[in-house]
């Protein structure tokens, strides 16, 4: 049976639920610009009528919950995307000053110390006993194997600091794991109770995505609210409530850091984020060009050593080495490059003995035009390394610049699901006011109907 | 029900802008460098070839450096045999004017004489050095190419040896670069020394004068035929020097064509980028300041 009193209760429970919408609708404003921010939305729904004398009599409204508009799929793909551009972002950081290092279109290279190297010999071979030009060889061989062991040192501190990297990565991983798992303690924990978890889904995807950028992650939803995270290959990250640390350790061959996992080295494993980009860096691409490197400079250094040891010096004597041997195998060659001879008649020019002998000269010379890198020419093969180099930096540029793009893709569709419209909230703000208002003028009615039911009675009124 | 849009339109137009301030960064790095490509990246395959087209511009200078040092050697060497030519001729009237029997013994002294200071001024000439090394010594370049003996029928000795060498002067181009002095002077052909000694101890003694003057015309041609290889070679020089002039024309041709920014595209584009930049910020300052619905509640 509808009552004065039950109709008040329905008024003030409209005005309650408009509240709550109205305070909804101010939360979704005051974080229209908070990054992760997804929009609230206030669900109404009828309150359960109660059934007297065969009638069933509604009871007003009731808020039975407040969703946050989220999209699990989307952010799904921007985690994957920001895995992508943190990797190439990582990689390209590093690359760029690499491929500064082989300036070769600024004209100032290694192309040009090489070259160099053989023009000297051009010149000697015109007039080997002239001391000047013999000089010349040797200041030209020091330079080109200058040039070599900075290049081969720059990478190598490169290396360094991509290391350095390294443990700055695994540390932010590690600091942002125990959020995650507190996170999904305290999701659970609101789910099983039935509240609403979206700030803290908010938060959790937030970070999600941050770990994203340092590493590439696998997220399996584990019910309850929980989410466990892995590496892509499969180390723990975060199972439930719990967090695992990555942890790192020199390798005591190389020196750099490794990464493990559970007391398992994962380090070759580990792909995508910023982390991947950096051991991808620093155990793969580096290593190449220095391998390439050190193939040209012991391949150069051996056919000269053989060469000048076949002639004959200035003075007639049998020639020594050109250069101090390279390592064996060659590994280390362009860092340790250097110039054995110091005594410019000690250049072996000569085949025959005779001082006007130009024919071990132009034999040093023929090297040159000489397939001895690897079935290339020294400036081949340089050549070919110089392209590997900028073709490695361009195609991670171009997916970079795709990854970029697709991030900016999937945040549009997050946006256009989760994102706060200020003209949306307005709607909803004056809807919601002038809900509340209808609500309270009800109220006052009602109380203004009791009023006169009071008089009726004779009971004078209580108030006014 | 109209799709919902993204309503943080901030980030797209950010990325507008800074789409267009790249593209005129790039367009403003072409300008001032006059290359498109900068960086490795930017073309890998141009900046390779660039690699070998600096490599073959740089071998073709010191070939050129080169062929310069090598004309002044070999025009020293040209000059010494012309004078050499110039002192057989000299020996030629001398000996006909000596072969002429009305002259007396003392007459054919004063003769023989004339033909000793030719001898003289042949040794120095077959010893001609060039920036401190013997150009007729074989390879055996820092001794003396001939000495005096008075114990050989030619009156010197060769010291030097029979090596020659040879230059690259281009890609996959050799020369040789001298004659041995005992292939030009002491010849079996027609030895010039030979001959001057003869002519000399034919005077002197009066007999066998024709046939020295027979001798002496032999070396004379034969010195002549020998001097031919440094015409020759000047005249190489001068080939392979207009080839390389003409070669590093074509390179450096190359070389535009592979990183060289085409400047009217550079400066179009820049101004397109100035105007795409300006059209992003206006755009930009103007959604920014749309008004909300906010705007009209009262």
């Amino acid at each position: 049976m509808g009552t004065l009193s039950s109709a008040l209760n329905i008024a003030v429970q409209a005005m309650l639920a408009d509240e709550t919408a109205l305070d909804t609708t101010s939360n979704n404003i005051a974080n229209a610009n908070t990054p992760g921010y997804s929009r609230q939305t206030v669900n109404f729904v009828e309150a359960p009528p109660v059934e007297y004398g065969g009638q069933l009599y509604g009871t007003g409204v009731q808020v039975s919950s407040i969703v946050s508009q989220r999209s699990g799929v989307l952010q799904l793909l921007l985690n994957q995307d920001t895995q992508q551009q943190g990797q190439y972002s990582s990689f390209l950081t590093t690359m760029q000053q690499v491929q500064t290092l082989f300036n070769e279109t600024g004209g100032n290279g290694l192309q040009s110390s090489i070259t160099g190297f053989f023009n000297s010999l051009q010149q000697l071979s015109e007039d080997p006993s002239n001391t000047t030009y013999r000089q010349a060889v040797i200041t030209a061989a020091q330079n080109m194997a200058q040039n070599f062991n900075s290049i081969s040192a720059s990478l190598t501190s490169l290396q360094q600091n991509v290391d350095a990297s390294v443990t700055q990565s695994v540390n932010q991983i590690n600091a942002l794991a125990p959020q995650i798992a507190a996170l999904n303690s305290q999701i659970s924990a609101a789910v099983s109770t039935g509240q609403n978890a979206g700030s803290l889904m908010d938060q959790r995807d937030q970070l999600i995505n941050h770990l994203s950028g340092l590493v590439g992650v696998s997220e399996i939803d584990a019910g309850n609210g929980n989410i466990t995270v892995t590496t892509t290959a499969g180390a723990p990250l975060v199972v439930g409530n719990k967090s695992f640390q990555l942890t790192t350790q020199a390798d005591p061959t190389t020196g750099f850091q490794h990464v493990y996992s559970l007391g398992n080295d994962i380090t070759s494993s580990i792909a995508g984020g910023a982390l991947g980009g950096a051991l991808q860096v620093r155990d793969s691409t580096i290593p190449s060009i220095q391998s390439s490197l050190d193939s040209l400079a012991s391949n150069l250094e051996n056919s000269f050593n053989a060469i000048n040891q076949a002639g004959f010096d200035l003075n007639g004597n049998p020639g020594g080495n050109f250069f101090v041997p390279p390592p064996a195998g060659g590994a280390g060659a362009a860092a340790k490059m250097a110039v054995a001879i110091t005594d410019p008649s000690q250049i072996a020019a000569s085949q025959d003995g005779s001082a006007g002998d130009n024919a071990n000269v132009n034999a040093m010379l023929a090297i040159q035009n000489q397939a001895i890198v690897n079935g290339q020419t020294p400036i081949n093969a340089y050549s070919s390394l110089v392209f590997q180099i900028g073709n490695d930096v361009s195609t991670a540029q171009s997916e970079e610049q795709a990854s970029q793009a697709s991030i900016q893709q999937v945040q549009n569709q997050i946006g256009s699901i989760s994102g706060v419209s200020i003209n949306e909230e307005a709607a909803n703000l004056i809807q919601y006011q002038q809900a509340y208002q209808a609500a309270a003028q009800a109220a006052a009615v009602i109380s203004s109907l009791t009023q006169t039911a009071m008089t009726m009675f004779g009971a004078a009124p209580s108030v006014g | 029900m109209s799709i919902r849009v993204n309503p943080n339109i901030l980030p797209d137009l950010v990325a507008s802008i800074e789409q267009a301030q790249q593209a005129a960064q790039t367009a403003t790095q072409q300008m001032a460098t006059g290359r498109s490509v900068n960086n490795l990246s930017d073309n890998p395959a141009a900046a390779a070839s660039l690699v070998g087209n600096d490599a073959l511009t740089s071998e073709n200078d010191q070939y050129l450096t080169n062929l310069g040092d090598l004309q002044s050697k070999f025009q020293a060497a040209d000059s010494a045999l012309n004078t050499a030519v110039q002192l057989m001729t000299t020996a030629i009237s001398l000996g006909t004017e000596g072969a002429t029997g009305t002259l007396s013994a003392s007459d054919r002294q004063v003769i023989a004489q004339q033909v000793q200071g030719l001898q003289q001024q042949m040794l120095a000439l077959a010893n001609t050095s060039y920036q401190g090394t013997y150009i007729f010594s074989g390879t055996d370049v820092t001794t003396q190419a001939f000495s005096p003996n008075s114990g050989s029928p030619s009156g010197v000795q060769y010291n030097g040896n029979a090596g020659v060498t040879s230059v690259d002067i281009g890609d996959g181009q050799s020369m040789q670069t001298n004659l041995s002095g005992d292939q030009i002077f002491t010849n079996a052909n027609g030895s010039v020394f030979q001959a001057l000694n003869d002519l000399v101890n034919s005077l002197n003694s009066g007999t066998g004068i024709d046939a020295a003057n027979t001798e002496v015309s032999k070396a004379f041609s034969q010195l002549t035929t020998q001097r031919v290889f440094y015409g020759n070679a000047l005249n190489q020089v001068q080939n392979s020097q207009n080839y390389l002039n003409q070669e590093q024309v074509n390179l450096s041709t190359q070389q535009n064509q592979l990183v060289g920014a085409n400047m009217t595209q550079v400066v179009a584009d820049e101004s397109q980028a100035q105007t795409a930049e300006q059209a992003a910020l206006s755009a930009t300052a103007q959604i920014l300041n749309l008004p909300t619905l906010l705007t009209y509640i009262k």
